[in-house]
């Protein structure tokens, strides 16, 4: 069958208007207001063209830098746990029984948590009086007693990172399960033949064959990560002081609580930057792999 | 001997393999656990840990109360915003699909490709000349402008999603009904859209759940009128700190309608998010 060319242009043309809509006109307008002065508070209309400014600023910011070292942290430590025990999940519930499939089921249900909600509800377990979680660390780790969790800039980082990877891992977990169960069984078959231990079995044949599903959704968990900003408002607000602002949230309060447009569309294109890198892995990891 | 040592170590094996499918259960679970039991306690019981109580329904009567708070227009700008999303994006979605995957020409796969990159655009990068092109057209803290914004969120994926689903549907049926005599808008109408309905259905929960669960746009583009329940969260912190058991009420609020949505859906789930790229 071939639809007419006419045909094809009407079909499709309201999803590539709608997409380039929202994705080309913000990206061309914020990159054009990166190079311009507009304090939102002062003037209804852009100011004048500063050249390259805003960036120059950005590079002398300590802020800036710090939401850049925040940021990096976080996805690394959010991606590697997200992997990690994604991975743990998937090996130890891919067994076929009744818990492990009501297991699976409830996987994907921390990731459908609204974001937002997530930030609250680990704010609400961390609480350093009443915190459900706070009460049962504190009893497994004497020492924890003093800590309180989100006012102390190294845990606050790590208990962010967690709310992320309680979202996460369950999801990538589903995907390893169904990455496990593309695997042929007669491979492990041969391999126990041959005298394999469980442990040379994993590291020797699953991983080898699951590791283009793992570059794939560690690029991907990657970006997610890079564009985490919800937990942030409801979790730290930043804080404390600043250990928990990230390159987003940093864009936004200077967006949108000190209305310097120009600054934070600047911030904004470094974080383009960054994500586009991880972007072109993460296309030229599909096209390898064959998924598109 | 041995052989006893054997047993030992498979049921040693056994033992670990279930403490860590407990410990699964439990790190998944009790989070929401937590914010489901918080939400029916009542107020005294909240700040202390109990795991046992008079259940009361309290809290979502405070929530809906009218003062200090009240959800019921955030519910009602979820519901509409939500639903006008998905209304907008899928029938745009389907035919840009149904072309990708029947009419496949040298530049779908780029084309494909660029929707795929352009969720990797961060919101905050979206949002800002959207905030400033909306206060010009005074539409900031209206339910159209977060519809337009919210389509960024969804329609790409939907794109994704249902070329996925027509790329599974066979050809042949099609084929057998030009050959019949029905012209191409025939078969579309009687043969390939009822086949598409359940990946169009599927698709549509997915990007009902996106729009629902966004927060970031919400919280730039309303103040009062248009305000979403995720950013309505927000209002249970007052100057005493976060009231949790209204924050707990109205985060079952957020969180239940979705959970009966995925599990609708919990098979594409997986593929929706990474865009097929996973299955």
């Amino acid at each position: 069958m071939r639809g007419s060319r006419l045909i094809r242009f009407l079909l499709l043309a309201p999803a590539v208007i709608v997409v380039l809509a929202v994705s080309a006109f913000p990206m061309i307008n914020t990159f054009i207001l990166s190079f311009r002065e507009w304090r939102l508070d002062r003037s209804p209309t852009p100011q004048g063209f500063v050249g390259f400014e805003n960036y120059a600023r950005a590079f002398g910011d300590r802020f800036f830098w710090n939401s850049i070292s925040v940021t990096a942290t976080f996805t690394v430590i959010s991606v590697t746990m997200s992997v990690v025990l994604g991975l743990a999940f998937a090996l130890v519930l891919q067994k076929p029984s009744r818990l492990n499939t009501f297991a699976k089921t409830l996987l994907i249900f921390p990731f459908a948590v609204a974001p937002i909600l997530k930030g609250f509800s680990w704010r609400f377990m961390l609480n350093p009086s009443w915190g459900v979680y706070d009460t049962l660390l504190d009893a497994l780790i004497p020492p924890a007693r003093d800590v309180v969790w989100l006012a102390d800039p190294f845990w606050a980082q790590f208990w962010l990172a967690v709310s992320e990877v309680w979202g996460w891992a369950p999801i990538i977990a589903l995907m390893f399960v169904g990455a496990l169960g593309a695997i042929p069984t007669d491979i492990f078959e041969a391999a126990k033949v041959e005298g394999a231990s469980n442990w040379q079995l994993f590291w020797k044949v699953t991983l080898p064959l699951l590791s283009p599903v793992i570059v794939i959704i560690t690029l991907l968990k990657t970006i997610f990560s890079l564009k985490m900003f919800d937990q942030v408002v409801s979790m730290t607000g930043g804080g404390p002081g600043r250990a928990t602002q990230t390159l987003n949230y940093y864009v936004y309060i200077n967006g949108f609580r000190f209305l310097d447009m120009g600054y934070a569309s600047a911030l904004a294109y470094i974080l383009i930057v960054a994500l586009t890198i991880f972007a072109v892995f993460y296309v030229r990891a599909l096209y390898r792999q064959g998924a598109v | 001997m041995s052989n006893s040592r054997y047993i030992w170590r498979k049921r040693l094996g056994w033992l670990v393999e279930k403490v860590a499918v407990l410990f699964i259960l439990l790190f998944i679970a009790f989070p929401i656990y937590w914010l489901l039991i918080t939400a029916f306690k009542p107020e005294e019981f909240v700040y202390s840990n109990a795991f046992i109580f008079p259940p009361t329904l309290a809290n979502f009567r405070a929530i809906f109360a009218g003062d200090p708070l009240d959800f019921k227009p955030y519910l009602l700008n979820s519901l509409v915003i939500s639903t006008a999303t998905v209304l907008l994006a899928i029938p745009l979605a389907t035919m840009a699909a149904y072309t990708l995957s029947r009419y496949a020409f040298k530049g779908s796969l780029p084309l494909l490709i660029w929707f795929l990159t352009t969720q990797f655009l961060p919101p905050v990068v979206v949002v800002i000349p959207f905030f400033i092109l909306f206060r010009r057209l005074g539409l900031v803290d209206t339910q159209i402008s977060l519809i337009i914004i919210n389509l960024s969120l969804v329609v790409p994926y939907a794109v994704w999603m249902l070329k996925g689903f027509v790329d599974a549907l066979p050809t042949e049926i099609e084929e057998a009904a030009v050959v019949d005599g029905c012209n191409e808008f025939e078969v579309l109408r009687r043969i390939t859209f009822p086949l598409m309905m359940p990946g169009v259905i599927t698709t549509a929960v997915f990007a009902f759940i996106m729009s629902w669960n966004e927060f970031l746009y919400a919280l730039v583009l309303t103040r009062d009128e248009a305000t979403t329940m995720t950013v309505g969260l927000l209002s249970t912190q007052t100057h005493r700190g976060v009231q949790w058991e209204w924050m707990s009420a109205a985060g079952l609020l957020v969180m239940v309608p979705i959970f009966f949505l995925s599990l609708t859906i919990r098979n594409y789930f997986v593929e929706g998010m990474t865009m097929g790229a996973v299955k």
